[in-house]
C-alpha cells in the first residue's frame, strides 16, 4: 500500500499537461457514452456508479482491455434501452454515442502510446483530434442520412437496403482482417 | 507445469521478425465493428451499423496506406572543444523514410549522470512527416570530464491512426569528450635537467642564450657581439657577456591510478582523486608544451597506458584525449613487481607524480624511482578530508589511524629525498621544483 501511494505521488508529480488532457477527454467521452446508453433509470440507481467506472477505467489504463470492455458496456447499454425499454432510437442519441465512443477509442488508442510524463509537441494531439473529427463528421453525415431513410422508406424496401449496407460493411470487416495478417 | 517460452527460440530459415505490428486499438476496431455489424444483422437494427461506422471508416483512412520502412534514429552531439561546465548541444533525429506519416513518434534517451540536459529523464512525443525527419533538442551542461554518454536512445513510432505500432528502435551511446578545466598553474623555476638542443628553459650551461650568466674576460672563439662595451671600457681589457644556453626538456607526468577516493561533484562540486589528477595533469602539461617542452604522461596501474613525448599544440591536444579515457584501473600484484621498467623512465625527464599516495605500491614506486636517480617530484591529489569508507562505531579511530600511517609514508618518502606537495593550482610546485633543481645541480656521487 505504502508503496502504492509513493508510486501515485511520483506519477502525480512528474505527469505532463497534454497526455493528462489526454486521459481527461477520454474520461469524459466514456462518461458521455454510457449515460447516453443506458436508461436513465438503471444509470441513475445503484449501478450507476459501477457504469461510470467503467467509462473511468480506460483512462486510468489505456494499454490494457479495459477501452474494449468500456465499448462493450457502451453497446450493452444501447441495447437494453432500445430492446429491453423499448425506447426510441432518437437521431441525437445515436450521434452521441457514436461520436463519443470513437472519441474514446482513438483517444485511448493515443494514450496508449503516449507516456503520462512526455514531452508532447502540440502538433501530436492537434492532427489526431483533427483526423479523429474527421472521421467523426463523416460518419454524423452519414448517421443524418440513413435515420433519415430509415424514417423515409421504413418497410421492405428499406430492408433491403439494410441488408445491402450490412452486406458492404461484412465486406470492409473482412478487408480490414486481412489488413490485420498483412501488418 | 511446463511453461512456453516468451520468445520462441530461433530456427534456420525462420522469418523475420515484423517491423510494424498492429496495435490493442486496432484489434478493437475490428472487433466493435465486427460485432455491431452482426447485432445489426440479426436484429435488424439501422443504428448498430451506424454505430460501428466511425470504427470502420477510421480503419479505413487510417490503414489505406501502411508503413513497410524501419525508423531512423541518429544521435549528434557538439564536436567543438567542450570543457567541463560548459554548454552542450545533443540531438536526437527520427528520419521517416517511408511515405507515410508518423503520427506519434515518442523518443527516450539516457544520458550520462555528467551532462545536465534538459528534460532528458523525460520521454519525448513528436510528429515526423512522409519522408522527412524531426528532431529532439537536449541542450544542458557537462559537469565533469570524460567521455560522457549521450544514449542509448530509443523510439517507439505509432502510425495509422496508432492502429500500428513499430517494434522499438534503439541506437548505442554516442560519446561526448567532454575535456577537464585546467587549473590556472605557472612554475618559474629552472627545469633539473635541460635535454635537448633548444627550447625555452636556461640550462645550467654556458652557451647561446638570452639569460645573463655573468661577465667575463674576452677569449679566442668569443663572437664580437657578446663584447660588454661599458665593462670593458672600464676595465680597460675585453670582456664578454656570457649567456646560459636555452634547453627544452622532458616532462613525465606519472598518473596513479591505483584507485579513486573521494566523490566527484563535478566541475562546481568536490573533487575526487583523479579529478584533481586529470586537472593538475593538464593544466601542468598545458604549461610546459607552451614553454617548448617534451611531455609524456604515464598511467601507474594494470593497464600502465602511455603518451609518448612530443611538443607543441597537437601534443597538448593529444593529452587532452588522452586523460578522458583515465579511470581507476586497480592491480592485483605485489608490491615486489611494478607495473613498468625504471628504464622506460628518461634519466633526464622531470617526473611528476600524482598520486593520493595511500596505496603502498605508489609509494615504492617513488622511492625506486627516486633511488635510481630521476628527478622527482610528488603531487599529493588527496582531497580534504578524504576518509576511508565505513560507518562504524570504530570509524573516526580508524580515520585517524589511517590518516597517521600516511603521514608516516610522506615522512618516509621526503626522507629518501622525494619532495611532497599537494596541488594547489598557481604556483604550488615553484618551491619543490626550485629544490629538485638545486639537488639536480649538486655532483652526483
Amino acid at each position: 500500500m505504502i508503496k502504492f501511494v509513493s508510486r501515485s505521488k511520483q506519477v502525480v508529480a512528474r505527469a505532463t499537461v497534454l497526455p493528462f488532457l489526454v486521459r481527461i477527454g477520454i474520461a469524459v467521452s466514456g462518461l458521455v457514452a454510457v449515460y447516453v446508453a443506458w436508461p436513465l433509470d438503471i444509470a441513475s440507481g445503484p449501478y450507476g456508479a459501477l457504469l461510470g467506472l467503467s467509462a473511468l477505467y480506460p483512462a486510468v489504463a489505456p494499454r490494457g482491455r479495459a477501452a474494449t470492455l468500456a465499448a462493450l458496456v457502451v453497446v450493452a447499454g444501447w441495447l437494453v434501452d432500445t430492446v429491453g425499454f423499448d425506447a426510441r432510437v432518437a437521431l441525437w442519441r445515436v450521434l452521441t454515442i457514436a461520436t463519443t465512443l470513437y472519441l474514446g477509442h482513438t483517444l485511448t488508442a493515443l494514450a496508449a502510446v503516449l507516456p503520462y510524463d512526455a514531452v508532447v509537441n502540440l502538433d501530436v494531439v492537434g492532427t489526431w483530434l483533427a483526423r479523429a473529427l474527421v472521421v467523426v463528421l463523416i460518419s454524423a453525415v452519414l448517421t443524418v442520412v440513413a435515420l433519415g431513410l430509415a424514417t423515409d422508406l421504413a418497410g421492405d424496401a428499406f430492408l433491403i437496403a439494410t441488408l445491402a449496407g450490412l452486406a458492404g460493411a461484412v465486406g470492409a470487416t473482412l478487408l480490414l482482417a486481412r489488413l490485420i495478417r498483412r501488418a | 507445469m511446463r511453461l512456453r517460452n516468451a520468445v520462441p527460440p530461433g530456427e534456420a530459415g525462420e522469418r523475420p521478425e515484423k517491423t510494424w505490428v498492429p496495435t490493442r486499438a486496432l484489434g478493437r476496431s475490428v472487433l466493435l465493428t465486427g460485432l455491431l455489424l452482426v447485432l445489426g444483422v440479426a436484429l435488424g437494427r439501422v443504428d448498430l451499423v451506424l454505430l460501428a461506422a466511425p470504427f470502420a471508416i477510421g480503419a479505413a483512412i487510417g490503414l489505406r496506406r501502411m508503413p513497410t520502412s524501419v525508423p531512423e534514429l541518429t544521435i549528434d552531439a557538439d564536436e567543438e572543444h567542450l570543457v567541463e561546465g560548459g554548454h552542450v548541444q545533443a540531438n536526437v533525429t527520427v528520419s521517416n523514410p517511408d511515405i507515410i506519416p508518423y503520427d506519434l513518434v515518442v523518443v527516450r534517451t539516457r544520458t550520462s549522470r555528467w551532462l545536465k540536459l534538459e528534460h532528458a529523464d523525460r520521454p519525448f512525443a513528436i510528429t515526423v512527416p512522409s519522408d522527412g525527419w524531426a528532431a529532439v533538442d537536449l541542450p544542458g551542461d557537462a559537469l565533469r570530464w570524460g567521455r560522457q554518454e549521450v544514449g542509448p536512445a530509443a523510439a517507439r513510432v505509432a502510425a495509422c491512426g496508432g492502429l500500428l505500432a513499430c517494434r522499438p528502435v534503439v541506437m548505442p551511446p554516442r560519446a561526448v569528450r567532454v575535456y577537464p578545466v585546467t587549473e590556472p598553474f605557472n612554475a618559474i623555476e629552472a627545469m633539473p635537467a635541460a635535454a635537448g638542443l633548444v627550447g625555452n628553459h636556461r640550462s645550467r650551461r654556458m652557451g647561446e642564450g638570452g639569460e645573463l650568466a655573468g661577465v667575463r674576460p674576452f677569449a679566442p672563439g668569443d663572437r664580437l657581439r657578446r663584447i660588454d662595451w661599458r665593462v670593458s671600457l672600464r676595465t680597460r681589457d675585453l670582456h664578454v657577456a656570457s649567456t646560459l644556453s636555452d634547453r627544452d626538456a622532458e616532462v613525465l607526468l606519472l598518473l596513479d591510478v591505483l584507485g579513486e577516493v573521494g566523490l566527484s561533484g563535478g566541475v562546481a562540486g568536490s573533487a575526487s582523486v583523479l579529478d584533481t589528477t586529470v586537472r593538475a595533469a593538464a593544466a601542468i602539461a598545458e604549461h610546459y608544451l607552451q614553454r617548448g617542452d617534451r611531455v609524456s604522461l604515464l598511467e601507474h596501474g594494470a593497464t600502465a597506458r602511455r603518451l609518448r613525448p612530443a611538443t607543441g599544440r597537437r601534443q597538448y591536444l593529444r593529452v587532452l584525449e588522452w586523460l578522458l579515457d583515465v579511470r581507476p584501473d586497480p592491480v592485483e600484484w605485489d608490491t615486489d613487481e611494478s607495473v613498468f621498467g625504471v628504464h622506460h623512465v628518461s634519466s633526464d625527464a622531470l617526473v611528476m607524480v600524482l598520486s593520493p599516495l595511500i596505496d603502498p605500491r605508489a609509494a615504492d614506486m617513488l622511492a625506486h624511482l627516486t633511488q635510481s636517480g630521476r628527478y622527482v617530484v610528488a603531487v599529493d591529489t588527496l582531497p580534504e578530508g578524504a576518509a576511508p569508507a565505513g560507518t562504524g562505531p570504530l570509524s573516526p579511530l580508524a580515520t585517524r589511524l589511517w590518516r597517521l600511517e600516511r603521514e608516516n609514508v610522506l615522512g618516509r618518502l621526503r626522507e629518501h629525498g622525494v619532495p611532497v606537495v599537494a596541488w594547489a593550482g598557481a604556483g604550488s610546485l615553484d618551491l619543490v621544483l626550485r629544490d629538485v633543481a638545486r639537488m639536480a645541480a649538486a655532483p652526483r656521487g
